[in-house]
């Protein structure tokens, strides 16, 4: 299978692609895919009203993975790099093969041959709908509306009083993916992004935030006063923070803090860490993991995700997936090794780096919002703590035990009381997950996922 | 520990004309730049990685490519192309001159070797080089067997081990030519155990700039495996760690990472310039209890943080950061020094030619005491010992830092008594080490495993630490 794209000037990676799948039959691979990428991006950031650095990339690279017959069965290996001369094409072929002959393999290896493709029509529309290499910017207005967005924030107010910058940044990058059963697709994507980091306060008691946004088109960026305002309000809200008692509390995560859940989950259904036994849900299938009001969803084609793919880093098909039903686990996400391993069909959810393992990944997911405000819930849970900041790493996937840095907003009487800060909070994210008693209507898009505010209870604070 | 040796001056070829890397040079530079230079790489790594008994995974990759920077003021032009045709290189040279406002370019220079060359801290060779992919698997499938041996709870066994060999080429402003050439591998064991239904892990890794050879042979590889077990069976009888303000002691070596996160990054030049930093303005002030002195070593041979130059030539050094409590040091790269009016550290550093100079840590370790271990740990009535942790992470501005233990035991009237399940430790770095009471005679550096994160770029890093008391830190425990 194959397809046309539009403009033909545009599809010169797909040939490299194809140029190394040749290279890599002449050496003696039975099956090969590669990859193409080609990403060019230029950033500015304003500190203080000034230029502090211009940025300009333009990086290239291909990838080859390759399987072949030894004695003991298929064996492949994979590797990449960023010289795409015909010497050096030839070159990472031959390494591929000299590698995949010392490789172990694997009986249940799924070479790069008969996936559920998407048809020639079907990449045609999707070219036509989402294909773009222009998001609408050049340095001149990526400069302006950094400059803007800085001097709004640190205007906002007399408390703030330092910035960290502004940051406007556009590009894009085009993605060519060949398999040695003839799929060819290439795709484009671009998209800008505009942040801004203050800081509030000094010496001892100063406290930073930022905001950030990112979209395909610049035009569709929020603007540099709501991301500004953001911002600075977040930095003085935080200001003359106290610890708090420790003991157990309900807490809410606001969505840029819930989302982080949405990653421990997708981390946990990984079809991979299911098969390695490192995960907390490798037993859950079919069981219900969350209260029934909650419906989480994986969507390849959602109009406000940056996620947004027709097929996946093995050129499968991707689909709607229902991962979480009325707080019901359906399904792990596999690519076509592990779904065979686990007996499933694959979830077109293969992510592919120019080398190494082939791993796991979603394209949108979406948490179902509830009904309630933010502000009814902080009312409805009555004491309690609103999340906004988690820092450090103390998830561990294998058991679930979970134990963060926290800080945000002691409630008390369903109200916001003062800034909290230095506080742990910790509990077992299956409990964690079970133990949810409210969503926000406040649903919320962080580039390819979708969170609304969420209120667990029986969390342990570590405090005073 | 790694026999001295007298490493030869790297000499690898440019792997871009001279003429054309003058040309790039002499267009690039606007006659007012404070400085610029080009950096080239070209570098090599190999990963081999086994699960469920078999070395299933066989990957490695080339980069090479040409950073460009021009550096006038507080303003820094960065660009990058993997492209080493003329015209990618010239338009990279074009595009970091962005920042500059006359037309008029430095006088044309040419470029020739640095004099006085320092003496190199690792060898400027492949570390991959005579231990080929099938001596890699056959060890990786000797330390799965080991794994399974030494217990039968084991049930899951990942090792991997890679290696990379980056040849460095840095061309400052004054047609000046410094050249690196840095080894760095490392191996990891992570294993799963399985009793009653409960599954647990544990992990060990190690590694530095030297040859393969270092692992491959000897006994540190088979260290690594008992030591990632222990820690997992050791898991599978943890209790809840208690929860809130309670005196913890540290353990030697990586437990280090309290450095890194709590101090080390508030002193990096960059958020001192800004005032960014909680420790902005406090130089000379105390910072610390007295008899603690931490230092950031670049030049400790073969270790993972270290350097033979910073990635913008800078030969490196012990930058002394707190002396006997007093905070005596900042990180510099040089844009930051020049800019404070300091001395550039030799700690500018990037992931790669693709990545913008940050000043940064290389190793970072508390000096020893003069405290007998046994008597710190003793000292607790009711606390936490911690010996192994996870990561860590800091907000340096209002310097509220988190590490996570990996390895940690409730210790009451000064006996352990029992293993207790990872934990968030959190604390403020301007205040952590004033509550340090007791300092070991026992420092460690960690085994070569550091990974630092900033502004979206990893560079290899170390840490290291004597067994220390500190006094009070709030533990993120379940056990209320």
């Amino acid at each position: 299978m194959s397809t046309n794209m539009k403009n033909t000037t545009e599809q010169q990676i797909s040939g490299q692609s194809i140029q190394l799948l040749e290279a890599a039959r002449k050496c003696g691979a039975i099956h090969a895919d590669a990859i193409a990428i080609c990403d060019t991006g230029d950033s500015i950031s304003i500190r203080n009203g000034m230029v502090e650095s211009v940025e300009r990339e333009d990086a290239q690279g291909i990838g080859l993975r390759a399987f072949v017959e030894t004695p003991k069965g298929l064996a492949f290996a994979t590797a990449s790099t960023s010289d795409i001369s015909e010497s050096g094409l030839n070159k990472l072929a031959e390494q591929v093969i000299a590698m995949a002959r010392i490789s172990e393999p694997d009986p249940d290896a799924v070479p790069p041959v008969g996936a559920d493709h998407p048809s020639a029509e079907e990449m045609q529309a999707w070219a036509d709908k989402h294909d773009h290499t222009d998001c609408g910017w050049d340095l001149e207005q990526a400069k302006d509306a950094a400059l803007q967005c800085e001097d709004i924030a640190r205007n906002y107010s007399d408390l703030i009083s330092n910035s960290e910058g502004a940051d406007a940044s556009f590009g894009g990058s085009r993605v060519a993916y060949a398999s040695s059963d003839g799929f060819v697709a290439e795709y484009a994507k671009a998209s800008a992004s505009l942040s801004v980091s203050v800081i509030a306060g000094t010496g001892e008691q100063m406290q930073r935030d930022y905001a950030w946004h990112r979209a395909f088109n610049a035009a569709d960026l929020h603007s540099p006063q709501q991301i500004a305002e953001e911002a600075a309000s977040r930095a003085c809200k935080r200001l003359n923070p106290r610890s708090m008692a420790s003991g157990e509390a309900t807490v809410i995560f606001e969505p840029r803090i819930a989302s982080s859940m949405l990653g421990h989950l997708i981390g946990a259904i990984n079809g991979r860490s299911v098969l390695q036994q490192r995960s907390f849900l490798a037993d859950s299938l079919d069981q219900k993991i969350f209260p029934d009001f909650i419906n989480i969803e994986d969507n390849p084609n959602h109009p406000d995700g940056l996620g947004n793919r027709l097929f996946d880093g093995e050129g499968t098909r991707c689909s709607r997936n229902q991962i979480i039903t009325d707080g019901k686990l359906n399904t792990f996400l596999a690519d076509r090794y592990v779904a065979k391993r686990l007996g499933m069909q694959p979830t077109g959810s293969a992510s592919r780096g120019l080398t190494g393992d082939i791993g796991i990944g979603s394209s949108n997911l979406i948490w179902q919002p509830g009904t309630k405000t933010q502000a009814e819930m902080i009312s409805a849970i009555g004491n309690g703590v609103l999340i906004t900041e988690l820092i450090g790493f103390g998830v561990n996937g294998v058991t679930g035990d979970y134990s963060r840095g926290a800080g945000g907003f002691l409630i008390e009487n369903g109200m916001i009381s003062h800034p909290v800060q230095g506080i742990t909070i910790a509990g077992n994210l299956k409990d964690m997950f079970a133990n949810i008693e409210m969503i926000g209507s406040d649903l919320t898009w962080f580039g390819s996922s979708a969170m609304p505010s969420i209120a667990i209870s029986g969390m342990t604070i570590a405090g005073e | 520990m790694p026999t001295p040796l007298i490493h030869p001056t790297p000499d690898s070829e440019l792997p871009i004309a001279i003429e054309t890397l003058q040309s790039v040079l002499s267009h690039m530079l606007p006659a007012q730049a404070d400085d610029g230079d080009l950096y080239i790489e070209h570098g090599v790594s190999e990963s081999l990685a086994l699960e469920e008994g078999r070395v299933k995974h066989v990957s490695a990759s080339t980069h090479q490519g040409m950073g460009a920077r021009v550096i006038k003021g507080e303003s820094a032009g960065h660009a990058y192309t993997d492209r080493f045709d003329h015209a990618a290189l010239m338009q990279a040279g074009k595009s970091a001159r962005a920042i500059a406002e006359s037309s008029q370019s430095i006088a044309p220079v040419s470029i020739h070797q640095g004099e006085n060359r320092p003496r190199a801290l690792y060898q400027a060779m492949n570390p991959a080089d005579g231990v080929d992919f099938m001596l890699r698997k056959l060890l990786l499938e000797e330390l799965d067997a080991l794994a399974r041996k030494l217990d039968p709870r084991v049930v899951q066994v990942f090792a991997n081990v890679s290696s990379s060999f980056s040849n460095i080429h840095i061309i400052r402003m004054d047609g000046r030519h410094i050249q690196d050439a840095r080894p760095l591998v490392r191996l990891n064991i992570s294993v799963v155990v399985e009793q009653n239904g409960k599954r647990e892990t544990g992990s060990a890794g190690g590694g530095g700039r030297f040859s393969l050879t270092r692992l491959t042979e000897g006994d540190e590889a088979k260290r690594l495996v008992h030591e990632a077990v222990r820690l997992a069976l050791l898991n599978l009888d943890a209790h809840d760690t208690p929860a809130g303000n309670m005196p913890v002691v540290l353990g030697p070596g990586w437990p280090g990472i309290l450095l890194h996160e709590a101090i080390g990054h508030g002193l990096e030049g960059d958020f001192n310039r800004k005032g960014s930093s909680v420790f902005s303005d406090k130089m000379g002030q105390r910072i610390a209890a007295k008899g603690i002195t931490v230092v950031d070593d670049g030049t400790i041979p073969e270790r993972r943080g270290s350097l033979t130059v910073d990635d913008e030539g800078t030969t490196t050094n012990r930058t002394v950061l707190i002396e006997d409590g007093i905070l005596t040091g900042y990180l510099m790269d040089r844009q930051n020094a020049r800019l404070m009016g300091m001395k550039a550290t030799g700690n500018g550093r990037r992931e790669s030619y693709a990545h913008p100079v940050l000043p940064r840590m290389t190793n970072t370790f508390m000096l020893a005491g003069h405290d007998d271990p046994n008597d710190i740990i003793s000292s607790l009535d009711r606390g936490i010992y911690a010996v192994n942790f996870g990561g860590g992470q800091v907000d340096i501005t209002s310097g509220k830092f988190v590490f996570t233990t990996s390895e940690a035991y409730y210790v009451e009237n000064g006996k352990i008594q029992y293993p207790v399940k990872g934990a968030t430790l959190i604390g403020s770095g301007h205040e952590v080490l004033q509550k340090v009471s007791m300092i070991g005679s026992d420092l460690q550096l960690d085994p070569g495993v550091g990974t630092c994160g900033k502004g979206g770029q990893s560079v290899p890093v170390g840490v290291g630490l004597p067994t220390i008391r500190i006094d009070e830190l709030t533990v993120g425990g379940t056990e209320a």
